[in-house]
């Protein structure tokens, strides 16, 4: 799941598509996804993965890194 | 009572937050007009600061220019100070409709409408012409008031990487069964001062059926060979659909703003736009100091010229003393220090040199590309710009921050 995540927000949000991101990589405090792109994070974790993930567990400070992303997807 | 101590402890708290992260903003008072030279009175208002103005829009100087004063005063003779209307009710003058008319054959498009900013026009267009089927599909980086105009918008948002058409394209791709679809791009980018890839944006455009939407604040009156935009500069003038600008920046810098593009959509935005509808109509000092400012852009190349040729020197010389200068071909001229507390303490500096440029650094620009933002006017004469160029140097030295590569300058202590 870790590795899907790290391709998806590579491919969508990285405007460096060089740049390195791993499971803990801040991305929304550092500002790699922004308000808009949550809804797309959440629609793309919705078709991936098949959970609904609602708004309000998707915030800056519970999921901003992968690793956090994947722990809450776990628990739906 | 509706605002207690709680209420302004909160609010208080929320101030605070502002000014410890370093974003507090504080004006200083110009007490001159605006120019390439400004004065500013220093905070214990004993003493006058001259200033060489690095940091305004005025692109083509006509800020300040005695043609366009003199058709404000002429307008307020003959038409008034203010029409206290809305434009449908009895608000439009004959002016307002030359203006119009004017604009569009400068703009080479169908139509035109008026608005009190180009915020206010932004903010009518998305809501007033699409609905929930459409999307709107944006560059990333679009000015502010772009995504509050899509905010209010029923329609779908998604966005592509900046400037990256092949990212664009999968979104045209995905959205491809959307009845309407607008791709939504700056002509020139406020931050860095690059320019859409119009060319290719008109024919991805075409190929997928979607509606062209171009704020071009930063280039009308100055970009292609007339002046008339980005557009005209990538050849693609008449394949705009919708075409948003100001008239605060290079058309005199005082307010208003339009839309200019295909007929019915125009005439949709005046029968249906709420700013249009709820706001008050553009002055005439406005009305008739805009039509001044095309006349001086379409008679007097010498302001083009010169705005090209301070433009060119002032890059070319930051680039050879050895600052790092984001490419391009606009007035807009970043010098990337990409840490916040240097290009903080750099400006700071600056102004005590008696230069005006400011520091941009998260969350106006990405984390780690903080920038000094300077821009550039046909108003300034080369021997200000060699003076705020031996400043920069001067501070380049002693911030040690000349010559150096993006890793060293991130690397580097401060």
């Amino acid at each position: 799941m870790e590795e899907k995540l790290i391709e998806f927000i590579r491919d969508e949000f990285l405007e460096d598509a060089e740049q390195e991101i791993d499971v803990d990589t801040k991305l929304i405090s550092s500002g790699y996804i922004d308000s808009f792109s949550l809804v797309s994070l959440q629609s793309y974790i919705e078709e991936e993965f098949g959970k609904k993930i609602p708004a309000p567990r998707i915030t800056a400070q519970s999921f901003d890194t992968i690793r956090q992303m994947v722990e809450i997807i776990k628990q739906f | 009572m509706a605002y207690s101590d709680k209420q302004r402890n909160n609010y208080q708290e929320i101030l605070s937050g502002i000014v410890d992260s370093g974003l507090n903003k504080e004006e200083q008072q110009i007490i001159s007009s605006q120019g390439s030279m400004i004065k500013v009175r220093k905070g214990s208002g004993k003493s006058i600061d001259s200033l060489i103005n690095m940091c305004s829009n005025n692109y083509l100087g006509l800020a300040s220019h005695p043609q366009i004063t003199q058709a404000a005063h002429h307008a307020l003779d003959s038409r008034g100070y203010g029409l206290a209307s809305v434009r449908f009710i009895c608000g439009t003058q004959d002016i307002h409709r030359q203006l119009e008319e004017r604009l569009s054959s400068f703009l080479g498009t169908e139509d035109c409408i008026l608005f009190s900013s180009c915020f206010d026009a932004n903010a009518a267009v998305f809501e007033t012409l699409l609905d929930e089927s459409d999307i709107m599909i944006s560059d990333r980086l679009v000015h502010a008031s772009i995504i509050d105009g899509m905010r209010l918008s029923k329609a779908g948002h998604d966005t592509y990487k900046h400037k990256d058409m092949k990212h664009l394209r999968k979104k045209l791709e995905l959205h491809g069964h959307c009845p309407r679809k607008v791709i939504i791009t700056d002509g020139v980018f406020s931050m860095d001062g690059d320019i859409a890839p119009l060319e290719e944006l008109a024919s991805l455009a075409e190929e997928y059926d979607a509606m062209l939407f171009v704020d071009d604040s930063h280039a009308t009156g100055f970009m292609g060979a007339s002046g008339r935009g980005t557009h005209e500069l990538c050849g693609v003038l008449g394949k705009v659909d919708l075409l948003t600008t100001t008239f605060g920046k290079a058309l005199g810098g005082a307010s208003g703003g339009c839309v200019a593009g295909r007929s019915e959509l125009v005439e949709l935005l005046r029968q249906r736009g709420r700013p249009y509808l709820f706001s008050n109509s553009l002055a005439p000092m406005m009305t008739m100091g805009t039509l001044a400012a095309l006349d001086l852009v379409e008679q007097d190349q010498s302001l083009r010229q010169r705005l090209l040729q301070n433009m060119q020197w002032w890059r070319d010389s930051l680039v050879d003393a050895g600052f790092i200068v984001v490419p391009g071909n606009s007035p807009i001229v970043p010098i990337m220090l990409y840490q916040a507390k240097l290009a903080q303490a750099f400006a700071h500096r600056l102004y005590e040199e008696g230069i005006l440029a400011v520091a941009f650094s998260f969350p106006v620009v990405p984390q780690n590309q903080a920038r000094i933002r300077t821009q550039v006017s046909a108003a300034h004469d080369l021997e200000m710009l060699q003076e705020a160029l031996a400043a920069f140097v001067r501070i380049g030295k002693e911030l040690d921050a000349l010559g150096k590569t993006k890793a060293e300058l991130l690397a580097q202590k401060y």
